[in-house]
């Protein structure tokens, strides 16, 4: 071989990977059994970096004809995550990237600074505000800080009196009951959480059982596929079921890359989780997906995706995990980056959203469609999805800029549904309109938007 | 053929800049072969982050030497330009592009930033860096040769 037919052989599989014939069809790679293209490698990953601009005043999301979107509350400091009360306060978790993660190689650096770009430039507020609607309009008027200086906070669950927080690197316990607005005493930790220095995928996404015996939380992996090394993932890629009252914690289900959204499905009382799955293997690959959970399974991560779809980049190779993971229920997209998950078990919206899961979808970075960036409803009959998904919140994009980007949802106790965005510093409020046959009282027009 | 030396065009206190850089690339490059060899062995990931600073800091001082032959080239008059001086200087220009193509495929995640096509990235590399050096050393030394005569 000369050695420019050597350099070419070296060569050949990047030059190939652009031509790789025609991609599948979004909706091809959504639902229980999505298209699952050829993996590529990349000299170049394709890369699209959004710019924050935020809402300017009057300006909010897109809801469908029947609903209203406003905002609860505005000029927050980067909340990702909600939690409704029975009185009908909000809690919001401001929060943000503990950013210390270490650099290991000249790559770190690079992407640092590229994919912190599309960050709001508010410093999160690492902290749990109170909003409160004193009123009843729709719309926050009063706002205190509930706990403060939290170490990068994400999960939030309440239980009888008590409320626990997941920070990045423990879950805390407060003495709390719905209508207060301050909280006594420093807490006390639960259990910790695996954080450490590296800490890659560091939201703690936390719910409770029904029956509020048990608390979920979910623990994100520690790199994209390993290239830390497989000893900084120990304990991570995986949902814990935690006991409140000793701490004591085991590993629900694994090989789950980045697991968020956990909530209970209120009809088989199932754990649902929505999952971050790898990057850099396709534009179209791996589509994020959303499952119920079923405990003691593995879902791959990292030695393969979707069952036993191997990812050669995971050296040594397992073939008696790849064997054993199982296939999630639901793909959403490749790169949609799902970050939030709600179930609507209430009665405000029409018949067709009863049941069905709301999902926050943080929008894509590594890709050049943009994917994501909105609310998108699954349909459920009888606990399990049963349609394909439909865009519900939308334009938070315009064109490469987002005003926003959607995280937590969740519904409050009117039945609307609320949206932590991280990026537009907003908490929306989605309600449906008064239906025509029951015209009682509320009698707002069709598709309003309004915003202090 | 007459293969003359070539006069140095930057020097600090007699010694040419050009000189001083250039083991920096050439040890970087084999470095990097050789934790990439090390990695396809083991599988231990700190081996291609070696792989991945080597190259990149080989590549910056690659650079700067590269820079400082150009002056070393072209501050000699044309026709003082000797053959081999062209050819060293496209060859480490290949050298130059071959890495940092090589630091883009080393930027991936896991093995595959390194087996197979990092690592034939970097033994080619390294197998140019012998001809490419060795033309150099004869440009240098027959140069220091000259002038003690």
């Amino acid at each position: 071989m000369t050695r420019s037919s050597l350099w070419l052989a070296a060569i050949a599989p990047v030059a190939l990977a652009d031509c790789h014939g025609t991609p599948p069809a979004p909706d091809q790679q959504q639902g229980a059994n999505p298209a699952l293209p050829n993996a590529e490698q990349y000299l170049f990953p394709p890369m699209k970096i959004t710019t924050p601009i935020g809402w300017k005043n009057g300006e909010t999301p897109t809801v469908p004809s029947g609903f209203t979107i406003t905002a609860f509350a505005a000029d927050l400091n980067g909340p990702r995550n909600i939690l409704p009360l029975s009185n009908g306060d909000v809690l919001a978790v401001e929060a943000g990237d503990p950013n210390a993660e270490p650099v290991t190689r000249p790559k770190d650096i690079i992407y640092g600074l590229v994919i912190g770009k599309a960050h709001s430039p508010v410093k999160p507020g690492n902290r749990v505000v109170l909003l409160r609607d004193v009123d009843g309009d729709g719309q926050s008027d009063q706002r205190t800080i509930l706990i403060d200086k939290l170490n990068s906070p994400f999960g939030i669950a309440l239980v009888g009196n008590a409320l626990y927080v997941a920070e990045t690197d423990k879950i805390m316990r407060y003495a709390f009951t719905p209508g207060q607005t301050s909280i006594a005493g420093p807490g006390t930790v639960v259990t910790l959480l695996p954080a450490g220095e590296i800490n890659h995928h560091w939201t703690k996404s936390l719910t409770a059982s029904p029956d509020g015996s048990k608390l979920y939380v979910g623990i994100g992996s520690n790199s994209n596929i390993a290239e830390r090394g497989i000893d900084a993932e120990l304990d991570r890629a995986q949902i814990w079921e935690v006991d409140p009252a000793t701490g004591a914690h085991r590993p629900y289900a694994t090989g789950l890359r980045n697991p968020n959204g956990l909530t209970f499905e209120p009809i088989t009382r199932k754990l649902w989780t929505v999952v971050n799955e790898r990057d850099e293997i396709g534009q179209n690959l791996v589509p994020d997906y959303m499952t119920s959970v079923t405990p003691g399974a593995f879902y791959g991560w990292p030695w393969s995706y979707y069952g036993n779809h191997v990812d050669i980049r995971v050296m040594p190779r397992q073939a008696n995990m790849v064997a054993k993971a199982i296939p999630p229920d639901f793909a959403l997209g490749p790169h949609v980056a799902a970050l939030g998950l709600a179930f609507n078990s209430g009665s405000a919206f029409p018949a067709h959203y009863a049941g069905g899961a709301f999902i926050g979808e943080h929008g894509s970075w590594n890709r050049d469609v943009l994917n994501g960036y909105q609310i998108a409803f699954v349909p459920f009959a009888g606990g399990k999805p049963a349609g394909k998904i439909e865009p519900f919140v939308t334009g938070f994009l315009i064109k490469e800029n987002t005003r926003g980007r959607p995280v937590g949802v969740a519904f409050d106790r009117a039945g609307a549904l609320l949206i932590a965005d991280d990026v537009g510093n907003v908490v929306w409020r989605v309600t449906a309109n008064a239906q025509p046959s029951s015209a009682a009282g509320a009698a707002s027009p069709a598709s309003t938007s309004t915003r202090p | 053929m007459a293969t003359a030396g070539l006069k140095p065009g930057a020097a600090i206190l007699g010694v040419p800049v050009h000189a001083m850089l250039v083991p920096f690339p050439i040890v970087c490059f084999t470095g990097a072969m050789i934790t990439d060899i090390i990695y396809a062995n083991t599988a231990i990931i700190q081996y291609s982050n070696f792989s991945s600073w080597l190259l990149a800091f080989g590549l910056f001082m690659g650079a700067l030497a590269a820079l400082f032959g150009l002056i070393d080239l072209f501050r000699n008059r044309a026709a003082d330009r000797p053959t081999i001086a062209w050819v060293h200087m496209i060859g480490n220009f290949a050298v130059l592009v071959l890495a940092l193509v090589n630091s883009f495929v080393h930027a991936r995640d896991g093995w595959t930033s390194v087996v197979p096509t990092g690592l034939t990235l970097s033994v080619i590399t390294v197998l140019l860096l012998v001809v490419t050096g060795f033309l150099g050393h004869s440009l240098s030394y027959r140069h220091v040769a000259r002038n003690a005569r």
